[in-house]
């Protein structure tokens, strides 16, 4: 949809502002890479005709202002409620931004985040609890053991296709809390919770608003690292040719004849991916000083299956500002009890339902109607003007000639519609001199006429004989005498005129 | 030995009848339904309701009995049309047909969970016996009524579906679709209908196995998720859409879930299962049934 040429009338706002144009322009580039820092293009502006430069994709702007709003906000009113409400949000959405790795750009329909995250966190956990591990080596223990489980389960993605890897994965959830209830280490002890994680912040510092402040901006930082990642996978080669490929089978042989392992290729984003989920399992633990068997619940896989959805399957800013909106809900309302949670179930119900993708699938789909709505309105027109229109008249190059046209006829369509016999005898008792306004307007469109076979009133002998003429337009060429028939007086030729123009408006 | 036998018979005809109706409802309609926990919950919620009453209008025995089963049977049938009716009416013809309404199901399982909670409680909520208690002394094994009773009736109800379908009409319409859903809509199938006929009787097959093992374990509002993720996996290791491959993996399922449970470790059991599934997808990644190589796509 966005590749489809737009139409006039629709030209989205791009932020534009004037450059020096006597000085070169240097394009800033990440560093170690060829990737520009924004996507910009210079031009002459069409109507000062000066030099200026443009933002071509907006798409920067909107994530700087959104997540200094998401630093910023807690920060700013330091509510306990506000940061634990935003930790959640920050924390849920670096999850759902892999998950959306996986299912955008890797193309596996995996239910198995929540089973990753979870390993890294009880992994990293039980480490810390038991062992003291400090921090640091908890990440690093959460990120190797989501990867090792993320290598585990992409085998069999190579042999199975679509929804049968969605319902492998999907069991692996609540496997792995079977194993955590019944195993006797984990499970024994509080119902399969950990308690007394290492964390990050010294716990003495953590009931002050510096302390809250830190927390929450590990959390946030947590977000960032995710969606680098998400960046770097999705917008490298890998994940160019990946995101075509995703998109059917045909293309994923094309893939594959380009020299691109398509199977390695998704197993790699699968890996990486997994092993920043357990990365992030391992984050949370510390970040909670702690975990429980909550983390394995089909629920809350459903939840952030919600969030996904809600905000727009395979992107991630779909996948963030999702789980501002489905956290928000479930964190803020917290007295509506469970109907919170239908409230979000009957959302995503929603937007399965009634969008194509969510809501960031959404301005393509409203355009779509829009376009939809256009061209029907324009085949109605169509039928009405069919000669006249920009489609049906290509060979026109002045469009407002084509205006013109379709002005013309219905003004002619219209006077047609007034011609009567009084209308005649108005004309005929007086053709000088002040009229009705329909016979008005009729005769100031009698005259201005092109010249070409323009009627004129021709004088042979004054005041004796009158004839009517059509003039050639042309220098040099006579003009032709219509008929034979002479008129005595000069009324009598200019209603005779004005009976010949009705007729030729009558006929076409 | 005889023991692991029929608690492995049991486990098998309880999570086979799910795994039958999830596969039953992708092999017509394409749709995977994953809000079969929430049917199958609804199946036992009925059911107790029906226990309900029907105690205190004084039934008892074998009218008790037959209508706890046939209320959950009931509740769930009427839960798939529900799932039907959301999930697969509005989407049926849009395009990505196949993800959207996997989400659908999902939203609807994550609802219908909640609307349990406020309707019934977080309370577990206890069945009356369908069986009667007692036990059967077979040699130096015994085995419960129930658990014979749910063998029986579970394979009954199954060679019961399986007959209408072979010999009736609607069964002809529904295996036209599970063979080739556009043949059989050229051929004056209609897709709705039959579908949500599908929808119905997968409901109700999972409405069975709810009654059936809320016999062992309570109906509560997240029962269904155990039944479903075994379910699935059953499913997906006989191959979706093939009832003999699903009924052998359910057999094996069974037998291994006891086998590992007797012999090994409780706490082993879901990485046997995720094993041999895997192992089992690996060489066939279509499942042991593996008929719809090329159909479905």
């Amino acid at each position: 949809m966005s590749n489809s040429p737009r139409l006039v009338g629709r030209r989205a706002y791009r932020p534009h502002w004037p450059v020096n144009s006597a000085r070169v322009f240097k394009r800033r580039r990440w560093p170690g890479t060829k990737r520009s820092v924004l996507k910009l293009s210079g031009r002459y502006n069409p109507k000062t005709l000066r030099r200026e430069m443009v933002l071509t994709d907006k798409k920067p702007m909107f994530w700087s202002v959104g997540l200094a709003a998401l630093l910023l906000l807690p920060m700013g009113v330091a509510s306990e409620r506000f940061f634990t409400m935003f930790g959640i949000i920050c924390i849920y959405a670096a999850i759902n931004v892999m998950w959306t790795l996986i299912i955008g750009t890797a193309g596996l329909q995996s239910f198995a985040t929540l089973a990753t995250v979870g390993v890294g966190a009880y992994g990293a956990g039980y480490l810390s609890v038991t062992y003291g591990l400090p921090w640091p080596f908890m990440l690093l223990v959460g990120a190797v053991l989501g990867g090792l489980l993320g290598w585990i389960i992409s085998l069999p993605a190579r042999r199975l296709d679509g929804l049968y890897y969605a319902l492998l994965t999907l069991g692996l959830s609540e496997f792995m809390r079977n194993f955590v209830t019944q195993s006797d280490e984990l499970g024994g002890k509080f119902n399969g919770a950990l308690f007394g994680v290492g964390r990050i912040i010294p716990a003495d510092l953590l009931t002050s608003r510096l302390g809250q402040s830190l927390l929450y901006l590990t959390a946030f930082i947590a977000l960032l690292i995710a969606l680098v990642v998400y960046r770097w996978v999705n917008g490298g080669r890998t994940g160019l040719l990946l995101r075509a490929a995703a998109t059917s089978k045909e293309d994923e042989a094309f893939s594959s004849a380009l020299g691109i392992d398509f199977n390695k290729e998704r197993t790699r984003v699968f890996i990486i991916a997994s092993a920043v989920l357990g990365f992030l399992g391992a984050f949370y633990a510390t970040y909670i000083g702690g975990t429980s068997l909550q983390i394995f619940s089909l629920e809350l896989l459903l939840l952030l299956l919600a969030m996904i959805v809600i905000g727009g399957l395979g992107r991630a800013e779909g996948a963030v500002v999702g789980t501002v909106i489905v956290v928000g809900i479930t964190q803020w309302f917290t007295d509506w009890g469970p109907w919170r949670i239908v409230l979000v179930g009957v959302l995503a119900l929603a937007s399965v339902l009634f969008t194509r993708n969510g809501l960031f699938g959404l301005k393509a789909q409203i355009e779509e109607i829009r376009d939809r709505r256009k061209a029907l309105h324009r085949a109605g027109i169509t039928s009405r003007f069919a000669e006249y229109l920009p489609q049906q008249a290509p060979e026109v190059h002045d469009k407002s000639e084509i205006v013109g046209r379709v002005f013309e006829r219905s003004l002619r369509e219209r006077l047609r519609s007034w011609i009567s016999p009084e209308l005649l005898a108005e004309h005929e008792a007086k053709p000088l001199g002040q009229h009705s306004d329909r016979l008005e307007r009729m005769l100031n469109y009698f005259r201005k006429a092109p010249i070409p076979d323009k009627y004129v009133v021709y004088c042979e002998v004054p005041f004796e004989s009158y004839r009517v003429v059509a003039l050639s337009g042309l220098p040099g060429v006579p003009p032709r005498i219509v008929d034979d028939k002479k008129y005595a007086t000069l009324d009598e030729a200019y209603h005779a005129v004005f009976l010949r123009r009705v007729n030729d408006l009558r006929a076409n | 030995m005889i023991e692991v036998l029929i608690s492995a018979l049991v486990l098998a005809s309880i999570y086979g009848l799910v795994a039958i109706g999830i596969s039953f409802t992708w092999a017509s309609i394409g749709m995977l339904n994953l809000a079969q926990g929430f049917i199958f919950t609804a199946g036992g919620y009925t059911a107790w309701l029906y226990a309900q009453y029907a105690e205190g209008w004084g039934l008892e025995g074998a009218v008790l009995s037959v209508g706890v089963l046939v209320f959950g049977m009931l509740g769930s049938a009427l839960a798939g049309l529900f799932v039907g009716a959301i999930a697969f009416l509005p989407l049926q013809d849009r395009d990505n047909f196949r993800t959207r309404s996997l989400i659908a199901t999902l939203a609807i399982s994550l609802v219908g969970t909640q609307v349990w909670l406020i309707l019934f409680g977080p309370q577990n909520k206890p069945l009356p016996p369908v069986f009667g208690e007692g036990r059967l002394e077979i040699g130096s094994a015994g085995i419960s009524y129930q658990q014979v009773g749910t063998i029986i009736v579970a394979s009954l109800m199954l060679a019961l579906v399986i007959l209408w379908m072979r010999s009736s009409r609607r069964g002809l319409q529904m295996r036209a679709m599970m063979m080739n859903p556009l043949g059989a809509a050229v051929v004056g199938v209609s897709v709705r209908s039959t579908g949500m006929r599908v929808l119905a009787i997968s409901g109700a097959l999972t409405g069975l196995s709810s009654v059936l093992l809320a016999q062992v374990f309570f109906v509560s509002p997240t029962s269904g998720v155990q039944p479903l993720t075994t379910g699935l996996i059953i499913s997906l290791a006989g191959g979706l859409g093939s009832i003999p491959g699903t009924v052998i993996a359910a057999g094996v399922i069974g037998l291994a879930e006891a086998l590992t449970a007797r012999y090994l470790q409780q706490s082993l059991v879901p990485f046997v299962l995720f094993a041999i599934v895997v192992v089992i997808l690996i060489f066939r990644p279509r499942g042991l049934g593996g008929l719809l190589e090329d159909v479905r796509e």
